[in-house]
């Protein structure tokens, strides 16, 4: 699934990047290239949410990010 | 001007070290001890008395009287030492007009354990919660406390390294579930944090302290490097702790989605008597992440150190309470301390400060083993505990839950709530009592009434089987909270071993065993005027033992015992009857 919105950095736990989705919701972001995660970067992921995956970081569900593209 | 003294230096209250953040501190009733001070006297003069007149009358009372401090020109406060005779020096001096008040010297010392570890004082969340006060009565002692995370840096192995202030803590076995190996070290930094929130080496002159620090540690991985996990792993890591003796976990992770299998693994713990202690959830929102939100576990969410719910906590209906989580949003000082890894570098051992509810979760777990140690016997016993400690009155607020954790507000409720008495141990004896003298022949049996009434009998009787329960509770009423030794001895006889290892801990398989009575038979053989005591001793270890086998109570300590500990108990059992029997006898023809 496509999945639009902005990179952002958490500071809780161990900190944590999440794309703040245009849809509202929060995910946490895993795998995918370190490019993406610049602090206010704008973009639209490829990927899977896994609702399934537990955390340390509890901040949403996990988006399993295959690949993305810079809006 | 009021005369209330404290000798300078003893006065150890715990908001004397509290630099930083300004956390307002109020000592709770109760906690300071008062003495008075042997040959001395404090005298309280008019304002404004000149230092000529209370010398002037210092020798016409022949008192060694000094001004206390600099403060005493102008507070007209003095005071002796090395007075013979106070009451007599109280007398002359209180008909003096100069004098407002005088009274003896007392010295005021706060019932507070301050650890040595010098960064202690930025550790605000442990003087949120009243640890200085709670560790007078209970640090954990043996209570294994599972903490089921990223693993933790307890060993210097391959590339994994300890953290240095972890050196002397106390581990249990534990299992690595994401790459099946028997070292479940830390290549996160998470487990580490939270781990020594809970049990870190304390008062050992190094980094900070920890909430439950005589517990022991059981390591379990189940994140990855990158903090990430599945269920399946998590909710093996659940029974796997239980299985192996942990008596609180502590499960600083979550995630949105249900799962049947988890819920069923926290189910499990709570049916085998374990604490199950998870995080809320960092989302901000009304809704509670699983594994937090299940039936049988504790929900935690974060407070910030002005005791308002952190921005990033999760609240809502499966809330239960709140611990210090941090909130680094009011700036530096403002999170968790503790040791840690490096979180760019795993080899790295650091001191460092997080936010969030994993943080706030091993606050309630390290309590949890306090009140495992302190005499809790079920998780029911450990929740009522931490909710009425919290002190919210009852009130449940979902932002709240029942409100704040309290360290000590949870061990007085505890105390307040202790067990009754169990009878049932002497109702098993006696019923054995009848089954022994119905075996003997008529001519050297004695009457039921005649063992019973005979105090050489009934005294051992029932401090094998109820001990001296009267003890705590004469205490309680009269002095106050009783000592260690005090709740120990108020136990039964088999149980006084845990005075030694304290009251969470498995029962000593020596202890629980014939061992007692047939060590006193011994002396009996030779002087035969024991014989009543030893029948007392053996019978009601009898009924104790097998008691204990029939309600499946309790662990046995010492592994090879878990699964023997039934047998054990029977074996025992009948071998104390056995030992009674004889001893029950009337001599026969004299």
């Amino acid at each position: 699934m496509r999945i639009r919105g902005t990179v952002e950095f958490r500071d809780v736990e161990m900190g944590v990047w999440v794309l703040a989705g245009d849809d509202g919701k929060t995910y946490q972001l895993a795998g995918g290239r370190s490019s993406l995660l610049k602090e206010g970067q704008r973009v639209e992921i490829d990927g899977e949410v896994d609702g399934a995956a537990m955390g340390a970081a509890m901040i949403g569900p996990v988006l399993r990010v295959r690949s993305y593209k810079a809006l | 001007m009021r005369s209330r003294w404290c000798l300078s230096g003893v006065l150890l209250l715990a908001a004397a070290c509290a630099p930083g953040p300004a956390h307002t501190k109020v000592t709770p009733p109760g906690t300071a001890r008062v003495s008075a001070v042997p040959h001395a006297l404090v005298v309280d003069f008019r304002d404004g008395t000149p230092a000529e007149a209370i010398a002037d009358r210092a020798r016409r009372w022949g008192l060694p009287l000094h001004l206390n401090s600099v403060e005493g020109l102008r507070s007209g406060i003095a005071i002796a030492d090395g007075v013979d005779d106070v009451d007599a020096a109280l007398a002359r001096v209180r008909g003096d007009a100069e004098v407002e008040e005088a009274e003896p010297l007392v010295q005021v010392e706060a019932l507070a354990f301050i650890p040595n570890d010098p960064e202690f004082p930025r550790q605000w969340n442990l003087r949120m919660i009243h640890m200085p006060e709670a560790w007078e009565r209970s640090r954990g002692k043996g209570v294994v406390v599972a903490v089921i995370d990223t693993g933790i840096a307890y060993e210097d192995r391959e590339e994994f390294v300890r953290v240095p202030d972890l050196t002397g803590a106390r581990f249990v076995p534990g299992y690595d579930f994401v790459n099946d190996t028997d070292h479940p070290n830390d290549d996160n930094g998470h487990g580490t944090h939270v781990a020594g929130t809970i049990a870190q080496r304390t008062n050992n002159g190094v980094g900070v302290a920890g909430v439950a620090f005589e517990a022991r540690l059981m390591p379990l991985k189940v994140l990855d490097r990158s903090g990430l996990g599945n269920s399946a792993d998590i909710a093996d890591a659940i029974r796997w702790a239980v299985d192996h003796g942990a008596k609180v976990l502590n499960l600083s992770l979550g995630g949105p989605g249900y799962s049947g299998v988890m819920e069923r693994a926290v189910a499990y713990a709570r049916s085998k008597g374990a604490v199950v202690v998870c995080a809320a959830g960092n989302t901000g929102l009304g809704q509670v992440s699983y594994p937090a939100a299940y039936a049988g576990a504790v929900a935690v969410g974060a407070v910030g150190p002005d005791g308002e719910l952190a921005p990033y906590s999760s609240y809502g209906e499966a809330l239960d309470l709140v611990a210090p989580g941090g909130n680094t949003r009011l700036g530096p000082g403002n999170g968790i301390l503790q040791a840690t890894l490096d979180r760019a570098d795993f080899r790295k051992p650091v001191l460092a400060e997080y936010q969030g509810t994993s943080m706030a979760t091993p606050h309630v777990a390290g309590v949890a083993a306090l009140l495992f140690a302190a005499g809790a016997r079920a998780p029911d016993e450990v929740e009522k505990a931490l909710f009425e400690g919290a002190g919210s009155g009852g009130a449940w607020t979902p932002r709240a839950g029942h409100g704040r954790l309290d360290a000590l507000g949870a061990l007085e409720a505890l105390g307040k709530n202790a067990a009754p008495v169990d009878w049932t141990p002497l109702a098993w004896s006696a019923a054995l009592l009848v089954l022994l003298l119905i075996s003997l022949k008529t001519k050297v049996r004695p009457g039921y009434l005649n063992v019973l009434l005979n105090p050489a009998t009934l005294l051992p009787l029932l401090l094998s089987t109820v001990g001296l329960w009267f003890l705590r509770l004469l205490w309680q009423r009269y002095v106050g909270h009783p000592p260690a030794a005090a709740e120990a001895l108020s136990l039964p006889l088999p149980d006084w071993g845990r005075i030694l290892f304290g009251r969470g801990r498995l029962a000593s398989p020596l202890m629980y065993s014939a061992l007692v009575p047939a060590a006193a038979a011994l002396f009996a053989l030779r002087w035969r005027a024991l014989r009543p005591v030893v029948a007392g001793l053996s019978l009601g270890f009898a009924g104790f033992l097998l008691y204990a086998a029939w309600a499946k109570a309790p662990g046995i300590a010492y592994l090879p015992f878990t699964f023997l500990a039934r047998p054990w108990l029977v074996l025992n059992g009948l071998l104390a009857a056995l030992l009674c029997r004889p001893m029950l006898r009337k001599e026969a023809g004299r």
